[in-house]
């Protein structure tokens, strides 16, 4: 048994002489990189799973990386994996930005190195790439066209004068923001009045707390308005717990499984689909046409749905 | 009368809280506003308990926040797609807190680590399975699990709330009036005195450890009861919510001092700032430093009172 060993290592060493994967150019295969936000998130696994199984629809015509990072704000971590690729030889990068702002010098630089960069998910901002002479296409969806739309269908059911409060994702995510403002354009275009809007942080049990707050505060609101699906479950359970069933409406944004039962009983009026699993491949589809035929890359929008059961 | 001063320092805080908040918000001293806390403090009040213990031995576990969510989302698998009945995933999710908390025990005590490094490596691996077992979707339990944290009659009391408080009694018996507490309090003082003077100092601390993540795997269910769903993301910073209820209760980080009850006014004075604070309408940033500063202030307080 004492020569397995060696001949492990040897088979090793023989291996990683093997020529290395030539870069995409060359075999006629582009290497495309998506880099995510966390992984660990829902929205995000959807999307990455969307982007393999096209990949593997169309494995000859492209090579696919995935990366996410661990926390959906570690921006180090995120610019660290962008050098990654950079360094990898891939020729697009598809990259859904865990801060607006902070990625833009690592993909200036990755710009600058040839390689194509898409954006999707959370635009990056308009200024900061207008200061570094950049310009990067966003293809994703209108959130706060979304947000609108959804807003329009709560409207309904209510009457001009009636209360109504926001639960905001993380304040400073553009998606966020764009969605609290869809929001409030419905509200305000029906006549509605924003009593509160306050940030749940994108998670259940902080919406949950807040949304409980809210209806204590302001005994007369008629409707909560949640920015992702999870805070809009987090704020059924508050309005439940209040004994509110039927007095205070919900809507929410992103469509998740676990939203489904709740939609088809009432409890949630209506939710957006942006169609998560296919966010990535738009990018990639647009990331492949311009590699194919050299065009300049243009924004682009996706479909938002609003689902009401 | 020593006991009853221990007391007042912190009462004091808590009644200072409701007034002021009452006074911004004439809204805040309702039975909305009761019901909203009571609602909100069982998970938190059974972690402060098991806290405590391992904090009297000079222990600290940082994984809590981590274990409530994997815990949770055992109880969301179990509930949402295999059907199980709630009695059995209440017991199953405090299996699993149970082990992960006897693990970080034994590591910690066995192989003489820090509890602070071996469950700062929990924290990670915790979340991790959390992901994994739910493939990072939240389940919709729905009705099957609502009744444990409704409230009795349409009165504001809930049987997690009844629990939750016995659960806290329990802890309190355990510390101040039982041999495994005085074993507690002997390795927190001082761990080498206590070998000396033939106090066990090994499973103590890890049945510290373990009842900690038994009660962890308990408010889970609590959690999810509440919300009526189970979040793979449940519980993310979950674990300084606890510490900071335990120490405004006056435990003390070097071990060998504390009260479960106090640790319980502790829980009550970090719920209804939470609470009020989303009352009067604070901005986040707002809450963060508010909440930062009531904590600091409250041990100032309570050290204060200890010097003079």
């Amino acid at each position: 048994m004492k020569f397995v060993l060696p001949l492990l290592f040897a088979a090793l060493a023989l291996s990683s002489c093997k020529p290395a994967p030539e870069s995409g150019i060359e075999s006629g295969k582009p290497k495309v990189a998506l880099v995510m936000k966390s992984l660990a998130n829902e929205f995000f696994q959807t999307m990455a799973e969307g982007a393999k199984k096209h990949q593997a629809a169309h494995a000859a015509d492209y090579d696919l990386i995935v990366n996410g990072i661990k926390n959906e704000t570690d921006l180090a971590e995120q610019v660290g994996l962008v050098e990654q690729m950079v360094a990898q030889g891939v020729q697009a990068i598809v990259i859904a930005p865990a801060d607006s702002k902070a990625l833009v010098t690592v993909l200036k630089r990755a710009k600058d190195a040839g390689v194509l960069v898409i954006n999707i998910d959370n635009k990056l901002d308009a200024d900061t790439l207008k200061l570094a002479g950049l310009q990067i296409p966003f293809v994703g969806p209108d959130n706060r066209a979304g947000a609108k739309a959804v807003g329009e269908v709560l409207a309904k059911k209510l009457t001009a004068g009636d209360e109504v409060a926001i639960i905001e994702g993380v304040t400073t995510a553009f998606n966020g923001q764009q969605r609290k403002a869809g929001f409030e354009d419905a509200m305000n275009a029906a006549g509605m009045k924003i009593v509160s809007t306050q940030s749940g942080q994108w998670e259940m049990e902080k919406a949950n707390g807040v949304a409980a707050g809210i209806l204590a505060a302001n005994p007369n609101v008629k409707a909560l308005l949640c920015a992702n699906d999870n805070m809009a479950l987090g704020a059924v359970a508050a309005v439940q717990a209040a004994g509110k069933v039927g007095q205070v409406q919900i809507v929410g944004f992103d469509n998740i499984a676990a939203i489904k039962p709740l939609l088809a009983d009432g409890r949630v009026i209506a939710t957006a689909d942006q169609h998560g699993d296919q966010l990535a491949v738009f990018g990639i589809e647009a990331a492949l046409k311009v590699l194919k035929d050299k065009s300049t890359p243009a924004d682009q929008q996706t479909p938002v749905d609003v689902v009401t059961k | 009368m020593r006991r009853f001063t221990d007391y007042l320092i912190l009462l004091a805080v808590l009644v200072a809280m409701i007034v002021l908040f009452g006074m911004v918000r004439d809204t805040f001293w309702s039975f909305a506003t009761l019901g909203n806390i009571a609602n909100r403090i069982p998970a938190l009040a059974l972690v402060a308990t098991g806290m405590t213990l391992v904090m009297v031995t000079g222990g600290i576990d940082l994984s809590v926040g981590s274990v409530l969510g994997l815990s949770g989302a055992v109880v969301g698998v179990m509930m949402a797609d295999w059907h199980w009945a709630l009695p059995l995933a209440l017991v199953g999710s405090v299996i699993v807190g149970g082990a992960i908390g006897s693990t970080t025990g034994a590591v910690s005590v066995k192989l003489g680590l820090p509890s602070f490094i071996v469950s700062l490596g929990m924290l990670e691996i915790a979340r991790g399975l959390a992901f994994l077992t739910t493939n990072s979707q939240t389940k919709y339990i729905g009705a099957d699990i609502e009744s444990l944290g409704s409230p009795i009659g349409g009165l504001v009391i809930s049987p997690a709330f009844l629990i939750s408080l016995l659960v806290v009694v329990a802890g309190q018996v355990m510390l101040s009036h039982m041999a495994i507490g005085r074993h507690w309090i002997a390795i927190g003082a001082n761990r080498e005195a206590a070998l000396v003077s033939g106090v066990p100092v090994d499973r103590p601390r890890i049945l510290a450890h373990a009842l900690l993540g038994a009660l962890t795997g308990l408010a889970a269910v609590f959690n999810c009861s509440r919300l009526g769903s189970a979040d793979p993301n449940a519980g993310v910073g979950f674990e300084l919510s606890a510490i900071a209820a335990v120490v405004v209760g006056g435990t003390s980080l070097m071990g060998g001092r504390g009260s479960v009850v106090k640790s319980f006014i502790g829980v009550l004075i970090i719920a209804t700032l939470d609470a009020g604070l989303v009352q009067i309408g604070a901005s986040e940033p707002m809450k963060r430093v508010a909440t930062g500063t009531v904590i600091v202030a409250a041990v100032l307080a309570d050290t204060w009172r200890r010097k003079s």
